[in-house]
């Protein structure tokens, strides 16, 4: 191990460039965290890499050194996927932002990791296509995040999450070399390799391009907005627009605390005494898209609904999403930090597990903010408080864990489509078995069988994690 | 939005409602570490610190940020910058040695507030910053620069001493003096000022009110044509100039963390401009930090008045009837396209107004540009602070203007119109830079007079 951090950097210099390694406080501080800040450590220094053999450079390097490294696209996501746990190399993908190839006969697309999602759907808009997953942060997001989170999105609903559009993938392994997995046309033959690596957290190596299927837009889409005096009304209609065969496009649910958020960023209106939202988009060829409106807004009226509106044009449509897409965003107007909790429960449950949420929230005397995917029951509970109370700290991971045990106890999931990384790691054995997850350790280890590519996440109680756990738990600013 | 009361809560940006939430949360923001030695108030930190905790770091700023998207650095992005300034007020981080680059090479454009949800100040956390590390640790050399800048007179001088000079760059030691670069701007010419047919008063609505026009500091040695066209522009809607002795607006003292020269040249200016009349402005920046006047003259009686009162030129023009005047103008058979001045687009929200009047001048074709939103990299005194990131960025905007194919450019900021400009000249000359001021008085009495 090298003696000091300047040194490492000095050392990762002459393995690329000078300019593609960034060292000292400010680069320590500045990457010491993603959009989950509750916990936070310092890497050692932070390489720029331009190409899959510079990652490749960078991990050998890492190898032969016992430096750990954790791979980072834009650090937006929201379970402190990319901290870097045991300290180390942070490989950004940033400037690895290049469409390589389109292939318009095949509609797929190769892109180097580090592209925002939304910039591959901009790249062939003019053909008629686009890429599908479209979590909310997708503005910033790297597709290379979204492989690793397999990030879902309010769409996922109708056109499934990023694993169903991912073809083939190339890669640097935990050892340093160079995998080409799948391709660019669906079907091979074998193990689906490319299955397992989406999703894997980037613990399984680190995803430098990957070849995406384009879909075609929908010929017509209809988005209506709804409301309604009570969420328990709004989660009726859920159920009974699934239970009645009907697949949205998107099917978003926004109670008051995020209303407020989003009518003081994005002026959104809604009528008086409104406490909770739908945002329902239908697609498809237009005759079935009007059929579907119309008996959507038939469930919506038949459950109480105060008002719908349908979006008038794309301008309209457009603001209905900014408010839902950046509504997470909006909270900063309302407290310093925030925690999205990511818990699935099947859909008829919905209203209990809401009245849950806020009886949490009430007796930890912290805010909460709801504002999910209701067609999936992909709750995301959003808890805003002052993080540099500690008690509140302390209060919010509490909260969470009982919202998250709650979730497992009426037979969903810990996590929708954040990932578990650091923050929900010691939840796994909710859900598993010490026999599941050791199963799942057997899995990990075809790629990893080390512990330097992002250590500690995924699995809890790993070699050396729980002695520096201490170092950033709740580490909070 | 008020959060050190105790009470966690916000206030409606539209109804002006201050709404709490129901929850009795303990939200009191706890003892802040603040270097004493500073000359910058203890409150000052405070307030800083207070704008930076807005940020919940959820990285949408990122793609919007022009030095993010060409460094790929996160210190060099709106979320890392906000973060490093949070971590220095509370003793974490060292002003000068960690903070003090990365605020420096920020631009100031402000278009990670239209990305940001949260509502983050970004600016007016810029500016608190910039001034700390001035106080602490002012640049000479800096301050040598804005005031030659926006001293008219000094200005003058200068632009005559800068022609016995060799070369059209400014000079290399004063560049490596400011910058450690080598220089990438061009000295500053004045335009030269066409004669412009004469207005015929009959054939003109008759005068409805008075306005004041702000001739600014540099604006008026450099640009004197776009003021022209300006007056000229104000009188087809039925208003007349109001002339008044007049300095400058401060803007740029504010942008470069000198905020009491700022305060001491706008109090000066409400007096100038004391009459309860629109004031009207041409230049985005300037625009930008009078309307900021209440903040920033907090303390002096009518500054959020006069700031209320303060509009930019495009938005008055739009707003008072020149969309009708513009039907009936001879028009011109030319393709253009237009640029946002950040000022504008970010710190006014104002980029409507000005495609909307532009596309109303008969027989012109609008082309839209791609990242028209996106900095040029001018930034007030920047392209002479940071070379390298500012001509890295004015390549990238002729690239897309280039590529839409428009023979002219219209912009509302004398900082992009000279910067672009010289991009343009470097480039062939095949592309014509115009304030949007000029392009819509051309509308009425051709382009010749604008295109020297």
């Amino acid at each position: 191990m090298l003696s000091s951090h300047a040194e490492l950097a000095k050392a990762l210099q002459s393995v690329l460039t000078p300019d593609a390694v960034l060292s000292g406080d400010a680069a320590e501080r500045a990457y010491d965290c993603d959009a989950y800040t509750v916990d936070r450590n310092n890497p050692s220094a932070v390489v720029l890499p331009r190409s899959t053999e510079d990652v490749a450079k960078v991990v050998r390097w890492c190898n032969k050194n016992d430096v750990p490294f954790t791979a980072r696209g834009a650090g937006t996501g929201l379970s402190g996927g990319v901290l870097p746990a045991m300290g180390g190399v942070v490989l950004s993908t940033k400037r690895m932002t290049k469409i390589l190839e389109i292939d318009y006969d095949n509609r797929c697309l190769l892109a180097q990791a580090g592209i925002p999602n939304k910039r591959l759907s901009d790249a062939v808009k003019d053909r008629g296509l686009y890429f599908a997953p479209d979590p909310s942060s997708q503005s910033v997001s790297t597709i290379g995040g979204n492989i690793g989170e397999n990030a879902g999105g309010p769409h996922t609903l109708k056109y499934g999450v990023t694993v169903q559009h991912i073809l083939g993938l190339t890669m640097v392994d935990p050892l340093g070399e160079i995998l080409h997995l799948g391709g660019k046309l669906p079907g091979a033959p074998g193990y689906d390799f490319v299955g397992i690596v989406v999703g894997s957290e980037g613990t399984m190596g680190i995803v430098t391009e990957a070849w995406v299927k384009l879909c075609p837009i929908p010929k017509a889409v209809a988005t209506a907005l709804i409301s309604y005096r009570n969420v328990a009304d709004a989660c009726r209609t859920v159920a009974e627009i699934i239970a009645q065969g009907t697949i949205p496009a998107a099917l978003e649910m926004m109670d008051h605390g995020i209303l407020r958020a989003v009518r003081a960023a994005f002026g959104l209106e809604y009528p008086e005494g409104t406490l909770a939202m739908l945002l329902i988009e239908c697609d498809g060829e237009p005759d079935r898209v009007a059929h579907e409106m119309e008996s959507v807004q038939k469930v919506c009226k038949k459950n109480g609904a105060l008002q719908i509106r349908l979006a008038e044009d794309e301008a309209e449509r457009a603001k209905l999403w900014t408010a839902r897409k950046k509504g997470i965003g909006a909270m900063g107007r309302i407290a310093p930090s925030i925690v999205t909790h990511d818990g699935v429960i099947p859909r008829s449950k919905l209203p209990e597990m809401l009245e849950f949420v806020y009886d949490v929230s009430w007796r930890y005397q912290i805010g909460v903010a709801n504002l999910f995917h209701a067609g999936d029951g992909n709750l995301h509970p959003c808890f805003y408080f002052n993080d540099r109370d500690p008690e509140q700290v302390k209060s919010v991971v509490a909260a969470g864990e009982e919202i998250i045990r709650r979730c497992v106890e009426l037979g969903g999931s810990v996590s929708g489509e954040h990932g578990i990384g650091i923050e929900k790691v010691d939840l796994m054995p909710l859900m598993f078995t010490p026999e599941d997850m050791e199963f799942q350790a057997t899995a990990k280890r075809i790629f990893n069988d080390g512990s330097l590519c992002n250590p500690c996440k995924v699995l809890p109680s790993q070699k050396g994690c729980v002695e520096h756990r201490r170092r950033w738990r709740g580490t909070a600013w | 939005m008020d959060r050190r009361s105790g009470v966690i809560g916000y206030v409606d940006d539209r109804t002006g409602e201050r709404l709490n939430f129901t929850l009795p949360l303990s939200t009191r923001i706890g003892p802040v570490m603040v270097e004493t030695v500073s000359r910058v108030s203890a409150q000052n930190m405070n307030d800083i610190l207070e704008l930076t905790t807005h940020c919940i770091r959820c990285g949408f700023c990122l793609e919007s940020c022009p030095t993010f998207v060409t460094t790929a650095n996160e210190i060099e992005s709106p979320r890392g910058r906000i973060y490093l300034v949070r971590s220095a007020v509370e003793g974490l981080l060292d002003w000068q040695k960690d903070v003090r680059p990365h605020i420096e090479l920020c631009l100031g454009c402000r278009a990670c507030e239209t990305a940001c949800p949260s509502g983050v100040e970004y600016g007016r956390i810029l500016e608190g910053a910039k001034e700390k590390l001035e106080q602490d640790r002012p640049q000479f050399s800096k301050l040598a620069l804005l005031n030659a800048t926006t001293r008219p007179s000094t200005l003058k001088a200068q632009l005559a001493m800068g022609k016995l000079l060799p070369g059209k760059r400014i000079p290399t030691p004063i560049s490596m003096l400011l910058s450690k670069q080598k220089p990438e701007v061009d000295q500053p010419t004045p335009q030269k000022l066409s004669p412009l047919p004469p207005l015929i008063h009959s054939q003109l609505k008759p005068v409805q009110g008075q306005v004041y026009l702000l001739e600014g500091c540099a604006m008026r040695v450099l640009f004197p044509r776009v003021h022209e066209a300006t007056r000229r522009l104000l009188r087809r809607i039925g208003y007349e100039v109001l002339e008044t002795a007049q300095g400058c607006c401060g803007a740029m003292h504010a942008h470069n963390g000198y905020i009491d020269t700022t305060k001491s040249v706008g109090r000066e200016l409400l007096i100038a401009m004391s009459r309860e009349i629109p004031v009207i402005v041409n230049s985005a920046g300037c625009g930008s930090t009078m309307k900021d006047y209440g903040n920033i003259l907090e303390d002096t009686a009518g500054a959020t008045k006069f700031a209320k009162r303060t509009f930019d030129a495009s938005e008055f023009l739009f707003a008072n009837g020149l969309m009708e005047e513009l039907a009936s103008a001879s028009g011109l058979p030319v393709t253009a396209t237009y640029h946002d001045a950040c000022h504008l687009a970010h710190g006014q929200k104002i980029t409507s107004q000005p495609r909307e009047l532009i596309q109303a001048i008969p027989r012109l074709t609008y082309v839209p540009l791609q990242e028209a939103d996106m900095c040029c990299g001018s930034a007030g005194v920047y392209n002479v602070l940071q070379p390298k990131m500012a001509r890295s960025l004015v390549e990238r905007k002729y690239a897309n203007i280039e590529e839409t194919g428009a023979r002219i450019v219209a912009t509302g900021n004398p900082g992009c119109h000279a910067w672009i400009a010289q991009a343009a000249q470097e480039h062939g000359k095949k592309i014509s830079v115009l304030h949007t001021m000029e392009l819509l008085e051309a509308a009425f009495c051709g382009l010749e007079p604008f295109m020297n």
